[in-house]
């Protein structure tokens, strides 16, 4: 049955009265003089004869009055079809904004716009007094609309909603829903529009695959999935890596979805020629890894571009981009009296080693400094490892002292120490901390412990833009780890993030979410041209690095100074999940898990607007009926 | 000296009227009385007009004999010559309130002023009846003829007033009861009424006047622009008639008075007479020198 939103306005149904006397007071009819009633009579006889309606018709006016009268009254009245949707005062809306939800059927749609017509029925049928908020969920959450009942404003921000070619970040998405169910206790609960598609890990007890989402849920949450789109296949994973001083291996990984066999060419091209093609085909949820070949003795900007040759759901997953650097040796500085890092690094083949036997340093800028002396910070490098040196801005927290150590613990997941067993090393000298310093006045100085020692901190790190300074809190000639073989694996630990970092041994693809840190002229202005030709201002800061620039979308990036291109970076996505399309109806929680809601629940379907159409109608067939040309009247 | 000091008469312009005393009334059949006038009959008469020859036979007036022939043909033969005799004109003029619209009252007073004059210049007996309730009965102008009797002729339609109800078919009934003689009704009406037309139309007819029926309706009868809840009142009675959504019955007002036109039209030819309808807002020289000089009513 029908309700009504405002019931009190049925009032004006007492209009009606003053419509009808209105009516028969207009009613007395004007008098005309005419020559005879003779033709009239006649006429009058005649339309009695052919109109059994004539009663009916002799007041039609006053019966489409009260008939509009009474339309516009229940249009005012706001009558509507309940549905079953509850009907919060506040409800905040979560939209999975990441690259799958781009994903297109046949039809030509994408997941995104289906999520559109949904969240449209939402606000078409928004009640008075209940408001919506829309948050974006892409690579990061971001509220598009506050809490709002205009529905043109809620119409544009959802039109404006654009997939971001990132991987989803569900939590952060919930992490803003739940401030907001802080703020405003009338939220029941928060709904989420997504095709599933979010990291997962199997559960033990089922063997199942759930999203796996690190959050404490707090309040409801409704998610609704969306269908899947159909076959993609895309590229996962773009890197190369140096394997002799004359090559570069070049990987390409290209995966299926798992909705269908799927085909396609892969061609790379260097430097805008094609390098090589290939030509793959993948059964549902396979993926197929590709070794291309190119020499170093130049620089290359590598493209791989995959053309599927059917119904490919994703685009933005058939491109990647890759800058291999012109080979060369890495060059290091370390001083003669670290003989055992010397002696570790001549080992290594591609490493230019200073100073020479002569003492003589020809080179200003290094790749990596390793001293004992905090002055050789002043040598520039992307590296530096500092031996027995406490930080001067750690001075007054750290104090190398002698006395035996035992190392207590260390992040064996830290590039410096992988695969480096530090049990049972002994050291004679460590740095202590002061009077009531703990380790979280040293992070809190921007370094990160990496090694704990029984009485101080042994190995920390500090990253600063594009540079990563080690330092060792103890003298490693006064202790046994040059003597075992985790010391050259750390050494080359060393050299191999080097080498990282300066582009010489390995690279891997860009992706998506924020613009790699670029080194360029310090404190100066750059424009950022994206993909879909928007511009950003940027300042390089003083130390000429340009980061934190937002790319959600895949393509290539253009760096300009005054004009002239300095850099072009193309970011990729290159996301396995992302391409695979694979979605889970089931979210797992730190403590609960949600299911995707299978049926939609309808909104409540408002009636005025068909009603006041009705009666628009209706006075335009009233005043065509009184304004026709009679029939029969010759010309 | 002003122009309308010098016309004759306030109903005709002088053109209009030199005009119409060059013009003869044209009647399909020659219904002329036995007394001599101007009007040619078929049969064999005394006039100057020459119609055929014939035989001569005994008893023949011999001032007839066609002497030139004789002396050729050594055979007598008789002139023949036109008999010349009078006919009526009935003017019968609708002066019922009805025709107090829009100038239908004045065309048809000056419809019967120019076809008068073609009467009276062709000495022809010339009688006018005004038909209204102002009066008893019919108002008559007496047969008259001649251009003597043209200022006795405008004078009397210049009298007539208009006003009261009198149906047309009431108004012919009593003028029968007055007039003798052959020869052409013209009746000049809205034939706006409930009565039998046809009756009056067979009287005429069967009184020997050929009828010259004449429908006046003004341009608000012909196509009226009306919308609406009105209330009609009756001109002639003040009866009132209450019609919603006037608009709407146009069309079928229109397919009556149509219907109404035919009628008329069927009615006069069926007893050999003739029937136009005329707008009030048609000046006289179109309707007499245009219309009725088209169709033959006049020449």
């Amino acid at each position: 049955m029908p309700q009504f939103f405002s019931p009190l306005h049925a009032a004006l149904f007492a209009l009606l009265v003053p419509l009808i006397i209105v009516y028969f007071l207009k009613l007395r009819r004007t008098r005309v003089a005419i020559p005879s009633l003779a033709l009239w009579q006649q006429v009058i006889n005649d339309q009695r004869v052919n109109s059994p309606f004539q009663k009916f018709k002799r007041n039609i006016l006053l019966l489409l009055q009260i008939l509009v009268l009474s339309l516009l009254v229940l249009s005012a009245m706001q009558p509507f079809y309940p549905g079953t949707e509850a009907n919060a005062s506040k409800l905040p809306i979560l939209i999975d904004c990441s690259a799958s939800m781009g994903a297109k059927d046949t039809n030509g749609q994408s997941r995104l716009d289906l999520v559109k017509e949904e969240v449209s029925k939402i606000i078409d049928g928004l009640q008075p007094g209940q408001q919506l908020t829309l948050i974006e969920v892409g690579a990061s959450a971001r509220r598009i609309t506050d809490f709002t009942d205009n529905k043109v404003l809620l119409r544009t921000a959802l039109a404006d909603l654009q997939v971001s070619d990132v991987p989803s970040r569900l939590d952060d998405g919930l992490r803003l829903a739940q401030a907001l169910t802080r703020s405003a206790p009338q939220i029941e609960s928060v709904r989420l529009y997504s095709d599933g598609n979010l990291p997962t890990k199997v559960n033990p007890s089922t063997g199942k695959e759930v999203a796996a989402v690190d959050f404490d849920l707090s309040f409801p949450v409704d998610f609704f999935q969306m269908e899947s789109a159909g076959a993609n296949m895309g590229i996962t994973a773009f890197n190369a890596r140096r394997s002799t001083t004359e090559r570069w291996d070049v990987f390409v990984r290209v995966e299926g979805s798992e909705h269908g066999a799927t085909s396609g060419k892969v061609i790379l091209r260097s430097n805008g020629a094609v390098v090589s093609q290939e030509t793959i085909v993948l059964e549902p949820g396979e993926s197929q890894r590709l070794v291309f070949t190119v020499g170093t003795n130049e620089a290359h900007q590598l493209e791989v571009e995959l053309q599927p040759q059917e119904h490919d759901s994703l685009a933005c997953d058939n491109r990647a981009w890759l800058t291999l650097l012109e080979g060369r040796d890495l060059d290091v500085y370390c001083p003669a009296d670290l003989a055992t890092f010397r002696h570790a690094l001549q080992s290594t083949p591609g490493i230019h080693l200073e100073p020479d036997a002569d003492g003589a340093s020809k080179r200003g800028n290094y790749d990596l400094v390793i001293s004992d002396d905090l002055q050789d910070r002043l040598r520039p490098a992307t590296a530096y490892l500092f031996v027995n040196a406490v930080p001067e801005d750690l001075t007054s927290e750290l104090e190398l002292r002698d006395g035996e150590a035992t190392i207590v613990d260390w992040k064996r997941d830290a590039n410096l120490f992988q695969h480096v067993q530090l049990k049972e090393v002994l050291i004679s000298n460590v740095a202590e901390k002061r009077e009531g310093i703990t380790d979280a006045d040293v992070e809190a100085a921007g370094y990160e412990i990496l090694a704990h020692a029984n009485n101080g901190p042994l190995a920390i790190r500090r990253s600063e833009g594009l540079k990563t300074t080690y330092h060792l809190l103890f003298d490693p000639d006064r202790s046994t780890l040059p003597y075992r073989i985790g010391f050259p694996v750390m050494v080359s630990n060393l050299v191999n993030e080097t080498m990282q970092q300066a582009s010489l041994a390995e690279t891997r693809s860009p992706t998506t979410g924020i613009l790699p840190a670029l080194q360029v002229t310090k404190s100066q202005t750059f424009r950022i041209t994206k993909p879909d030709g928007h511009h950003e201002e940027r300042e390089s800061d003083e130390e000429g690095i340009l980061l934190g620039i937002s790319a959600p979308l895949v393509g290539e990036y253009e760096v300009r100074e005054a004009g002239e291109l300095i850099d072009q970076v193309g970011l990729a996505l290159l996301n396995s999940s992302e391409t695979s399309l694979k979605s889970v109806d089931k979210i797992q929680f730190n403590e609960m898990a949600i299911e995707a809601t299978g049926e939609r629940p309808t909104t409540d379907q408002l009636l005025w607007r068909a009603l006041a159409v009705a009666a628009l109608c209706l006075l335009m067939v009233e005043w065509w009926y009184f304004q026709k040309r009679p029939a029969g009247v010759p010309d | 000296m002003s122009v309308a000091a010098t016309q004759f008469t306030p109903l005709l312009s002088n053109d209009v009227l030199a005009r119409a005393e060059r013009m003869r009334l044209n009647p399909l059949k020659r219904q002329t009385n036995r007394m001599r006038g101007e009007h040619l009959s078929g049969k064999g008469g005394t006039s100057i007009e020459f119609r055929d020859y014939r035989d001569y036979v005994a008893g023949d007036d011999i001032r007839y004999v066609d002497w030139n022939i004789f002396a050729r043909l050594n055979e007598p033969y008789l002139k023949l010559f036109a008999h010349e005799e009078e006919m009526q004109v009935v003017v019968l003029l609708d002066a019922s309130t009805s025709m107090d619209f829009d100038g239908k009252f004045e065309l048809a007073r000056q419809i019967a002023g120019c076809l008068g004059v073609m009467g009276l210049m062709s000495v022809e007996k010339v009688s006018v009846y005004s038909c209204g309730a102002k009066q008893d009965g019919p108002v008559q102008l007496r047969p008259c003829s001649g251009r003597a009797s043209l200022k006795k002729f405008f004078r009397f339609l210049e009298g007539i007033q208009p006003g009261g109800e009198f149906p047309i078919e009431t108004a012919i009934e009593a003028v029968l009861q007055h007039h003798r003689g052959r020869g052409i009704a013209v009746v000049l009406s809205d034939f706006l009424t409930l009565g039998p037309i046809p009756r009056a139309f067979n009287l005429l007819h069967g009184a020997g006047l050929e009828l010259y029926a004449m429908q006046i309706l003004s341009p608000a009868e012909i196509d009226p622009d009306m919308t609406g809840d009105l209330r009609f009142v009756d001109s002639e009675n003040e009866m009132t008639l209450d019609v919603s959504s006037v608009g709407e019955l146009l069309g079928i007002y229109h397919e009556h008075r149509l219907g109404l036109e035919r009628h008329l039209e069927t009615e006069a030819r069926k007893r050999n007479g003739r029937f136009v309808a005329l707008s009030s807002a048609m000046s006289i020289k179109e309707v007499v020198f245009d219309t009725l000089l088209r169709r033959g009513w006049v020449r």
